[in-house]
């Protein structure tokens, strides 16, 4: 049972990079040189790049139906070591070397070849949650939930095989992983590219490989906005999609009235890892009259709000098996029956349309990073040893200390334990607002800073 | 006086020395140099000079020396 079937579409183009370009059947053919023989069901450890290497690797790995874990290859060293010696894969996937795996071309397997442990027959994917050290856990994905993800995604934006997307996202991030899944089921075309919005080169692959849509986080349409991209002659371009955090109104409206102007497609979508990750999107001709909304349900998928707490709540097949922190939990099934409670509060229009108004946990997310501002007052706290208030929103994070004399310490650890730059903070010196029981007053915190 | 100038801007954007802002240094040739400090960076610039910056300019600033030269066609200059 394979699950790309890429040689169905045999003389289709499967993905150009900037060296040539394949069909499906040398994409396969590619695909075929990495080989992941074994009795049972075996971890394939991937550390992501956007070429046709990997590519390939990842789609062996999952028509063999092993399970695979994907890294990112500028992942920590620290991090990634921790990782090998807590799941120990069988196999690599990556130019690196690494104690106990014998390497031959970019294939890494694991010496000693005892495998004691037992992988969910249903397990496809692990994606981690967060970039930092501090708290890493990978939330678990099946063969059913990337499916039937990749069904709906190539329903509402209808992908057909004569599309070319544009794949410059990482593979171990699950927009960019959705990008590639729906895609190649699509037999629809992916440009490959390590390039940012932010280089003249990524203009000239886009223009010389035709690409018809683009994908772009919150930062990235602020990049193209800042760029002039409105002002470019993109006649192929047909498509831009838009995840991975809140993208500002003002923005949406921007980008909203330059696709409709220009004959363009503008997609805001919703959704997080644990779903695969699509949870909704606003349909493109709706996007200026539903400004700051996150549209309605991907097709497959069931959005309600619970009445208690106004916590978001999404029901389908994406959702995932649950999470994983450690090599035994790879053994778990389904625990969580496809119902997701999001974390994020919500409110809904008269026409199905919902609006997420804030987080039931406190996080942000900058640049795509996921930040808890518990963990990140907990964490600066303990080195500090002074009251310490956290707030944000998805562009910048605020740090709220009392004394002036604590802003270097506390900007010096920011950097170092988040490696944030400076324009995603500020440390704003304030007497902390409490609550009659001393507890920090958030919401007061929020208005006085943000 | 520009050129200190446009050094400091560097430095501060790209948090790193001043002595290591010199013409050969180029975009993503050091960590501290990426999308997210070029953001700064060219928002600092335009501000700082009092400038708008054409896409093409933008996305060209890709060492010192370049940013030198491009500003000069901004009527900025530095000898």
């Amino acid at each position: 049972m394979s699950f790309f079937e890429l040689t169905e579409k045999c003389q289709q183009l499967a993905v150009v990079t900037n060296e040539r370009t394949y069909t499906y059947t040398q994409l396969a053919q590619q695909s075929n040189k990495f080989i992941f023989n074994s009795t049972q069901k075996e971890l394939i450890l991937i550390l992501t790049k956007n070429t046709v290497q990997v590519l390939a690797s990842y789609i062996a790995a999952l028509d063999s139906g092993h399970a695979v874990m994907l890294l990112n290859y500028d992942i920590n060293k620290e991090l990634l070591a921790k990782n090998i010696e807590q799941y120990r894969p069988k196999w690599i996937v990556g130019d690196i070397n690494i104690s106990g795996y014998k390497s031959e071309n970019l294939l890494l397997t694991r010496i000693d070849e005892t495998s004691n442990y037992k992988i969910h027959a249903d397990l496809a994917v692990l994606l981690s949650t967060s970039g930092t050290t501090g708290s890493q856990k990978f939330v678990r994905l099946s063969y059913g939930n990337l499916r039937s993800n990749a069904q709906s995604i190539i329903e509402y934006l209808a992908i057909d095989e004569n599309e070319r997307a544009v794949m410059n996202l990482p593979l171990s991030y699950s927009y960019g992983m959705s990008i590639v899944n729906s895609h190649l089921l699509a037999g629809a075309a992916l440009i490959l590219s390590e390039e940012s919005v932010m280089e003249k080169s990524f203009w000239e692959e886009v223009r010389e490989h035709k690409a018809t849509s683009l994908a772009g986080v919150p930062f990235t349409y602020q990049m193209l906005q800042r760029i002039g991209f409105m002002k470019m002659d993109l006649p192929y371009l047909k498509t831009l999609t838009q995840a991975g955090g809140r993208l500002n109104e003002k923005l949406v409206k921007v980008f909203g009235e330059y696709a409709q102007q220009n004959n363009k497609r503008f997609f805001v979508m919703y959704g997080q890892t644990e779903a695969s990750p699509r949870m909704s999107y606003i349909p493109h001709e709706r996007v200026l009259t539903k400004l700051g909304s996150i549209g309605i349900a991907i097709p497959g998928g069931n959005l309600t709000i619970d009445s208690e707490t106004s916590e978001l709540i999404y029901k389908g097949a994406n959702v995932m098996m649950g999470y994983a922190e450690c090599l035994e939990d790879l053994s778990l099934g389904d625990e969580l029956s496809g119902i997701l409670y999001t974390g994020d509060t919500a409110t809904v229009d008269n026409e199905g349309y919902f609006t997420i108004t804030g987080r039931m946990k406190r996080f942000i997310k900058l640049f795509g990073l996921r930040i808890n501002l518990d963990d990140v007052e907990k964490k600066l706290e303990a080195v500090i040893q002074a009251p310490i208030a956290c707030t944000g929103n998805d562009d910048k994070l605020v740090v709220v200390i009392e004394k002036e004399e604590q802003m270097g310490h506390v900007k010096e650890n920011l950097e170092r334990l988040y490696k944030l730059h400076r324009s995603a903070y500020k440390v704003v010196i304030l007497e902390i607002p409490r609550l009659a029981n001393g507890k920090t007053d958030y919401m007061k915190l929020k208005e006085s800073c943000l | 006086m520009n050129v200190e100038k446009l050094q400091q801007i560097f430095a501060q954007s790209l948090e790193i020395d001043a002595i290591h802002v010199v013409d050969e240094l180029t975009y993503n040739s050091i960590p501290e140099w990426d999308s997210v400090a070029h953001m700064a960076l060219v928002a600092e610039i335009e501000d700082q000079f009092d400038v708008m910056l054409d896409t093409d300019d933008v996305l060209d600033m890709s060492s010192f020396a370049k940013a030198k030269e491009i500003l000069a066609k901004y009527e900025i200059e530095f000898s």
